[in-house]
């Protein structure tokens, strides 16, 4: 039945041709246009992979022309702009108006038509076609080379042939390499034996848990492993590869755990100074933190309509933008209410939890409570691979950059300026300060705004990492004072220490037992050093 | 300390003042603005006790020594809050309701909402309120209920789950709702499920959950495991979906992933599946540091035997904190596609969906369903949007919407087929009731069980951050309650 609709299909493509009476270039035997298209098209989608294949295996041979016209389908396919008509004629569609998808002649395409839907399975084969394709069509060197890339991984089943007839045609010679290190590797299942004990050395080469499985696999496979020299290569690489894996994975724990505890820092940094310096419980902390995050969007929004093409350093410019707004908020909070509040702890407790509700429904009320949509800069996207499995992600790299110049920016300011000089003074003594001629309230109000433009700092930096939403904020309060607690009220010190050490705790249980009993464990360990050190971790000398 | 008492104060003067403007004729008002006017008055009533506190204090002052500041005057402080204010603060909130509230008409009939507007279930709870409205709104234009108008009241729980006990006890008893629409996790209804038994109410539940219950007090809108996980991890472990083979189990911790990974692990165990095929993670609500997580999920899938997936019923803001670290560690849908059951269109707003495209879902219905039901629907949710000045896009619709959508419908024709409002008579009209819903199926009830038998969707994601249907099933599967394990 399905043959027959496909001849049916296949005839009525020739015949609209012949009608629309276009010259209709005589395909290669082996990717005929018109045969591939209506495998694709076919409803039920069953045929797609024999028309993947089809195309897979023509590449070697095929012409430069047809090579683009299967490069531009594949992509049609998979971003479901290939339109399949009913008489079965296909058209690929775009922002340029559509195209007759077997001609690429321009064409106007009718109405109600299919897109198909590729399954699971055909992505799988659409991400290795389109790689192939790269490799031959591509002008780009990038978009070649991370076509290799994509073939380390979906290697499997290409044409013999087809990587050498690629290293044929490549100059640059970053992609010649990898292209040559791909050819190597398939030589794993290779009947020369030298060629199989490159194959394996090579692999060894870039251990990762993958390696690791295929060497495992091939090992335990007495055929393969049976003539001379291999099962000694493969154990020998096994054990290298299994060792660098360990490492990897144990860096990859530690460096968790320190852009867990960064994160910890930047949300409570700004706590540190208001509750630990100041003794004010700001409930609203949180908020700011979301309210830094908000500010960053309206500068890129605003980057996006003045500077599209400076787009990808709105961080940059963000950074003084949301240190303003945000400590101007500080400000106005400490001026309207806080200041009213200084020898009432609960009051203030109560009264900046107001402020909280206040704060995550007016921006409810004027941006919705969608997350939003960041840009995120290219050179915060994605990361690179160090040792065995231990990818180092380029977000929560930015993260610990951006705690330690905020750990230095703070600290200097706190030991170097004047300001710092009287801060200090107030905390340790706020009646002698007094006394000798600071003015305590202008110190409470520039301290209270600092320690608010931090907490929006703190935003600008988590906002690559979690969702920004009017109630991000309510999910940093309880770990920012149970950090600052810790730590040791008033010392920066204090706070950078429990920050890292309650980040590299709950991270380092967590593979173990599971992030639930991770913040349990956590939690008592909180519970027990703070009744060992009712002061904290570093406690602060002076008199309180 | 005070900390949870004053945190129960607040919270549910915050509902309570939500109450207080949507009961009355105040329709007009958003949800969202009576939530700001009520934190408003919240904040003027505890800075007017502050100042009145102050006052108090002043006299005070001058007898205490600076030095010493923190040693009687918070004591005081506290005392003087417990003793006066906590008292008059309170009595002011329950006072207001008595004011504000009209008296409500007798030829109205009322329907209580119970979805937190705040906490960690906000922004996909919070849009339910507005869809029941709307239903409600299309019943009315058509002449309404028995001769009387539909009044919804919505409440805000606040995403805490024994807040939502509470309410649905002050719906029932106080407010004497015909019936109710809410929850979204399943700890919720559990928590929610004696209260409506007691008083023998009835909960329309929207969301598809793990089965292994059977209330006569909730109708269950949408489907259990057999109609909805099952069919969708059969499809991935087809030729089709990649012959999937091991699974990695990754959830919110509590009583919706855990029963599901049961069920699942029970339904593999028939398949001749092995137990080390499969590995079982859960995180606490609101988690968001999928760090470690992802790099087990990258070890797993290259551990080799078998094509690997991600059967994911984290829940709430954990699912986008999930799917970034996912693209961002390189994971891609094609070496391990995620199986998101919570996952609707709503989590993928603010996210660049690239890297996903691939990642399932399943549900009873998808945005992009066929048919001219669906687009009537999706117009007139963009235009009650619209109207409303709903804080939610116009252009997203996710199945538990069109759930409650279905919900409202089906107790209206259960209303007008038993000629009462009484949920016995009413209970009793549910067999062999059917409505046409938005996903284009025909959905029906029987005499049985309260379950609701639905389609069933598995849906792909797409670069615009929407769900594409990868497959259907052809006609509405009979629910069934229990497992067979």
């Amino acid at each position: 039945m399905r043959s027959f609709v496909r001849t049916w299909l296949a005839g009525g493509l020739v015949i609209l041709l012949l009608l629309q009476g276009r010259a209709f270039a005589a395909p290669a035997a082996s990717m005929s246009r018109t045969d591939v298209l209506a495998k694709l098209c076919a409803a039920g989608g069953q045929d797609v992979p024999s028309a993947l294949r089809q195309m897979l295996d023509g590449a070697v041979d095929a012409s430069a022309a047809d090579r683009d016209w299967a490069k531009r389908v594949v992509q049609g396919f998979s971003t479901r702009s290939l339109r399949c008509a009913d008489d079965g004629s296909a058209f690929l569609t775009g922002p340029g108006g559509a195209v007759n998808a077997a001609t690429l002649a321009p064409g106007a395409s009718p109405d109600g038509l299919r897109a198909p839907l590729p399954s699971l399975r055909t992505r799988a084969l659409l991400e290795q076609l389109d790689a192939a394709l790269t490799l031959f069509v591509a002008p780009a060197a990038a978009d070649r080379l991370a076509a290799v890339h994509t073939l380390e991984r979906r290697g499997d089943g290409l044409p013999p042939g087809l990587l050498r007839h690629a290293l044929d045609a490549e100059h640059d010679a970053q992609i010649a390499a990898g292209l040559r290190g791909l050819i190597v590797a398939a030589g794993l299942h290779s009947p020369d034996i030298p060629e199989r004990l490159a194959a394996i050395h090579a692999l060894g080469r870039d251990p990762t848990s993958q390696v690791v499985t295929t060497l495992a696999t091939l090992r335990a496979d007495p055929g393969y492993a049976e003539p001379p020299g291999v099962a000694a290569a493969l154990d020998q690489e096994l054990t290298q590869a299994r060792w660098w894996v360990r490492i990897g994975d144990g860096l990859s724990l530690a460096y968790n755990g320190v852009s867990a505890g960064s994160v910890l820092f930047l949300s409570s940094v700004g706590l540190a100074i208001i509750f630990g310096l100041m003794g004010v419980i700001n409930l609203a902390q949180g908020e700011l933190i979301m309210i830094g995050a908000y500010a960053t969007f309206c500068v890129q929004q605003a980057m996006r309509s003045v500077a599209p093409s400076m787009l990808d350093w709105y961080p940059l410019v963000a950074i003084p933008v949301v240190f303003v707004v945000t400590a101007l908020v500080g400000v106005a909070m400490e001026l309207l209410v806080i200041r009213h509040l200084y020898r009432r702890p609960l009051m203030t407790l109560l009264a900046t939890w107001a402020i909280s509700l206040l704060l995550v429904n007016l921006v409810r009320v004027g941006f919705g409570t969608q997350n939003l949509e960041f840009q995120t800069p290219s050179y915060l996207t994605g990361g690179v691979r160090l040792v065995g499995d231990f990818l180092v992600t380029w977000n929560h790299m930015g993260a610990i950059a951006f705690a330690l110049a905020a750990f230095a920016v703070t600290l200097a300011l706190l030991r170097l300026t004047d300001i710092g000089l009287f801060i200090r003074t107030v905390t340790q003594n706020r009646a002698m300060a007094g006394c000798v001629g600071i003015s305590t309230r202008r110190i409470d109000m520039a301290a209270f705004g600092f320690g608010a433009g931090l907490a929006g700092l703190a935003g600008l930096a988590l906002s690559p990492i979690y969702n920004v939403n009017p109630t991000m904020g309510t999910g940093f309060i309880i770990d920012s004072f149970m950090v600052v607690v810790l730590g040791g009220v008033g010392s920066l010190f204090g706070t950078a220490v429990a920050s890292l050490g309650i980040g590299l705790v709950n991270v380092g249980i967590e593979p173990f037992y599971g992030a639930v009993a991770a913040k349990v464990v956590a939690l008592l360990l909180v519970i027990l050093l703070i009744q060992r050190r009712p002061e904290g971790l570093i406690a602060l000398k002076g008199r309180r | 300390m005070g900390f949870a008492l004053v945190g129960e104060l607040l919270s549910s003067s915050d509902g309570l003042g939500r109450q207080i403007f949507k009961s009355g004729s105040l329709h007009a008002i958003s949800a969202v603005m009576a939530d700001l006017i009520a934190t408003i008055v919240l904040a003027l009533l505890l800075s007017g006790m502050v100042v009145r506190v102050a006052r108090w204090l002043r006299p005070w002052r001058h007898d205490l020594s600076r030095c010493h500041f923190l040693s009687r005057t918070k004591v005081d402080a506290m005392r003087t809050l417990t003793r006066r204010s906590v008292i008059a603060t309170a009595g002011a909130a329950l006072a207001a309701p008595a004011i504000i509230r009209p008296g409500w008409a007798a030829d109205t009939v009322k329907l209580g909402c119970l979805f937190s507007s705040s906490g960690t279930m906000a922004n996909l709870e919070g849009r339910m309120n507005y869809v029941v409205q709307m239903a409600a709104a299309e019943v009315n234009a058509s002449g309404g209920v028995l001769g009387r108008q539909i009044e919804v009241v919505t409440t805000n729980p606040a995403s805490d789950w024994p807040t939502y006990a509470q309410m649905g006890r002050q719906l029932l008893q106080e407010q004497k709702v015909a019936a109710m629409f809410g929850c979204w996790t399943s700890v919720s209804r559990k928590s929610v499920l004696p209260v409506v038994e007691q008083n023998d109410g009835l909960l329309f539940y929207p969301l598809h959950f793990e089965g292994e219950e059977n209330s006569k007090s909730v109708v269950y809108l949408n489907s259990p495991p057999s109609s909805s996980v099952l069919p969708a991890v059969d499809y991935l472990m087809s030729a089709d979906g990649g012959s999937a083979k091991r699974f990695f189990m990754l959830g919110s911790d509590y009583v919706w992933p855990r029963t599901i990974n049961k069920i699942l692990k029970a339904y593999w165990a028939k398949k001749g599946i092995q137990p080390s095929a499969w590995q079982e993670q859960y995180v606490p609500f609101g988690f968001s540091n999928f760090q470690n997580l992802v790099n087990q999920i990258r070890s797993f899938t290259s551990a080799g035997g078998g094509q690997p997936i991600v059967v994911l019923t984290v829940v709430g803001s954990s699912i986008p904190d999930f799917l970034r670290e996912y693209t961002n560690q390189g994971l891609k849908p094609t070496d391990i596609p995620v199986l998101g059951l919570d996952m609707v269109e709503a989590d993928l707003e603010g996210l660049n969906t690239e890297g996903l495209v691939g990642n399932l879902n399943c549900w009873a219905y998808l945005q992009n369903a066929p048919g001219p039901r669906n687009q009537a629907f999706l117009a007139n949710w963009a235009a009650y949007v619209k109207k409303s000045g709903a804080p939610y896009r116009p252009d997203v619709a996710i199945d538990p919407m069109v759930s409650a959508y279905d919900g409202v419908h089906l107790w209206a024709a259960a209303a007008k087929k038993a000629g009462s409002f009484d949920v016995p008579e009413v209970r009793k009209a549910f067999g062999g009731l059917t409505f046409d819903c938005p996903s284009g199926y025909t959905i029906g009830m029987t005499a049985e069980n309260n379950y609701v038998s639905r389609g069933v969707f598995i849906g792909s994601v797409n670069e615009k951050q929407g769900f594409d249907v990868l497959w259907q099933s052809k006609d509405t599967p009979k629910p069934v309650p229990f497992s067979e394990s």
